[in-house]
């Protein structure tokens, strides 16, 4: 198939290489024309602007930071777009944008996916990111070839929007996962217990679950690499926040996390892992 | 002097009369033009009119889009207010939306003030609200005579957004300290003790405030018409809560009764009184 691709980031860019890895015909479009140099020698195209990267492709496909510029991109899409283009956004952007995006695109006649992913760099370079999708079955159809190529876990949700409400979703979860396992962790250490045997015997029962496993020993060994930066996850826990306030849902518990991430960016730990939120619990109870 | 007003509602209204009985000529724009009847004003035909006519004009409206549309949109405050002309927005809006509109109408050579007002409904009937601004200080010694119409207490905190910047600070204790009466108050009731009884003791002891006086006492009575409506403080949160995350400034007490408001929103009760965080206590 021939794919356009949007931003070619540190999520963006592997996933445009497992595109051409699978066979398809990839053009790619990034802010900074050198992030596009090691697509270019894999066998892409270069587009010299968003509408160029739609031009006679069939899919278009972006991975950028935030509402606003998903939503300056895809008016170029939309410019250059032929008949029957879907355009699918992968980027973590609020439920609400993405319907209004998809709303704009629609009048322009291009069909709109909201497909953001779940993995981190990891999987997207493994190919085994977990896909969550919003939009029209058609859409989705079309897309599914190249969704094949970059994830494994691939799940239509429903229609427009669905696809950022499951990442929400999936944000309080790894959100408050990760503060759960650092406060279990601080709790076992100010008791002068080992921590390590302590995720040890949890790992065997009910508190079992993949962050204890893979985040419980990044904090073990203390290692504050992102990972998955926890600016960004900061700002995935806002659209949450911000979504709870306008729909009139209460949620204390990621109210409470995301007051802890919004304290790791403001103590300087923005660029770290999440996880760097141990950190914090043990400043404040005088155990750093 | 010739004064303009924009936004006559709970809190516009009286303040709008009290600076046309201190003998100042009153022009006023409304979006819907029944809510200036009875009003001894001339009534203007857009935001720019009534903004070529007057010397200084006040706006209170509800969000940071709202006052930038009536100062900087079409047939806006801007097209009209002469170089010189002074700007007061009493709204509680974001700092940041509050500098934007300043140095906007800055290159235009027209001053404003951030000047968000407390004291609710019952403060700007008696005159007696407190007055928070931002801006120049002497484009706020020039206006102050018209201030001093308003309230008792006019605070130059800083430049433009800093007025915004002490509301919010306002907010947030004020809400909390609603929230804290309600659990009080429920504690109280659910232990079987009177909680009447309860507020008048703690009244006269550490515990003492207006929010407890006033809100404590709506709590008792079980009166939860609105003084001040619900969905604002839910806005104003909002506020709160978005200028912490920029300044990386953990709020974890806001956060949590910023819950509890999106809860009473849910019950539906965004138009009646704060004291109705008792009511969503009494639901969990």
């Amino acid at each position: 198939m021939k794919i356009g691709f949007i931003g070619l980031g540190i999520m963006g860019r592997p996933m445009a290489l497992n595109l051409i890895k699978g066979g398809h015909e990839v053009t790619v479009w990034a802010r900074r024309a050198e992030s596009m140099q090691p697509l270019l020698t894999a066998g892409a195209r270069a587009a010299v602007s968003p509408s160029d990267a739609a031009q006679g492709n069939e899919l278009v496909i972006s991975m950028v930071a935030d509402a606003p510029d998903v939503a300056e991109v895809m008016r170029g899409v939309a410019a250059g777009a032929a008949p029957g283009l879907v355009a699918v956004d992968m980027s973590t952007i609020a439920p609400g944008a993405a319907r209004l995006i998809g709303e704009e695109l629609a009048a322009a006649g291009v069909d709109f996916i909201d497909a953001p992913v779940s993995g981190g760099e990891v999987g997207a370079i493994a190919g085994t990111l977990s896909i969550m999708a919003g939009g029209t079955e058609a859409g989705f159809a079309k897309a599914q070839p190249a969704f094949a190529c970059m994830g494994k876990n691939i799940i239509h949700v429903g229609d427009s929007g669905a696809g950022q409400v499951a990442k929400a979703a999936n944000q309080i979860m790894t959100g408050m996962g990760v503060l759960a396992v650092a406060e279990a962790l601080a709790f076992a250490s100010k008791n002068g217990v080992d921590g390590g045997k302590v995720r040890e015997a949890l790992l065997g029962g009910f508190a079992y679950s993949r962050i204890l496993e893979n985040h419980g020993q990044r904090m073990l060994d203390r290692n504050f690499k992102p990972g998955f930066k926890s600016w960004m996850h900061e700002k995935d826990l806002n659209i949450v926040m911000q979504t709870a306030h306008e729909l009139g849902l209460c949620l204390p518990g990621s109210a409470a996390t995301a007051q802890m991430f919004n304290a790791m960016v403001g103590s300087g730990y923005g660029e770290e892992d999440s996880i760097a939120v141990l950190k914090l619990l043990e400043k404040l109870s005088g155990q750093a | 002097m010739k004064v303009g007003f924009i936004g006559l509602g709970v809190m516009g209204r009286p303040m709008a009369l009290h600076l046309q009985r201190a003998g100042h000529e009153l022009f006023v724009w409304a979006r819907r033009p029944q809510s200036a009847a009875g009003l001894p004003a001339t009534l203007c035909a857009t935001p720019a009119e009534l903004g070529r006519y007057c010397e200084v004009v006040f706006t209170i409206i509800t969000s940071s889009a709202d006052v930038e549309g009536v100062a900087l949109g079409k047939d806006g405050l801007s097209e009209g207010m002469v170089p010189g002309s002074v700007l007061i927005d009493c709204s509680t809006i974001a700092p940041d939306a509050a500098r934007r509109i300043a140095a906007k109408l800055g290159e235009k050579g027209i001053h404003m003030l951030d000047a968000p007002v407390s004291g609710g409904g019952q403060g700007a009937i008696d005159a007696s609200l407190a007055i928070m601004a931002g801006g120049d200080a002497a484009v706020l010694e020039r206006v102050r005579p018209l201030l001093d119409c308003l309230g008792q207490r006019i605070v130059h905190v800083g430049p433009n957004g800093a007025g915004q910047v002490a509301k919010a600070c306002n907010q947030m204790i004020m809400v909390a300290a609603i929230q804290a009466s309600a659990e009080a108050m429920r504690l109280a009731a659910a232990s079987g003790v009177d909680c009447g009884k309860v507020r008048q003791a703690l009244a006269g002891g550490s515990a003492a405030s207006r929010v407890l006086e006033v809100m404590g006492e709506r709590m008792v009575r079980r009166d939860f018409s609105a003084g001040i409506e619900a969905r604002l403080h839910h806005k104003d949160f909002g506020l709160v809560l978005a200028a912490a995350r920029q300044s990386g400034v953990p709020v974890p007490l806001a956060a949590v009764v910023n819950q509890q408001l999106n809860a009473l929103m849910a019950q539906g009760w965004g138009r009646d009184d704060t004291s109705s965080l008792l009511r969503v206590l009494e639901l969990l």
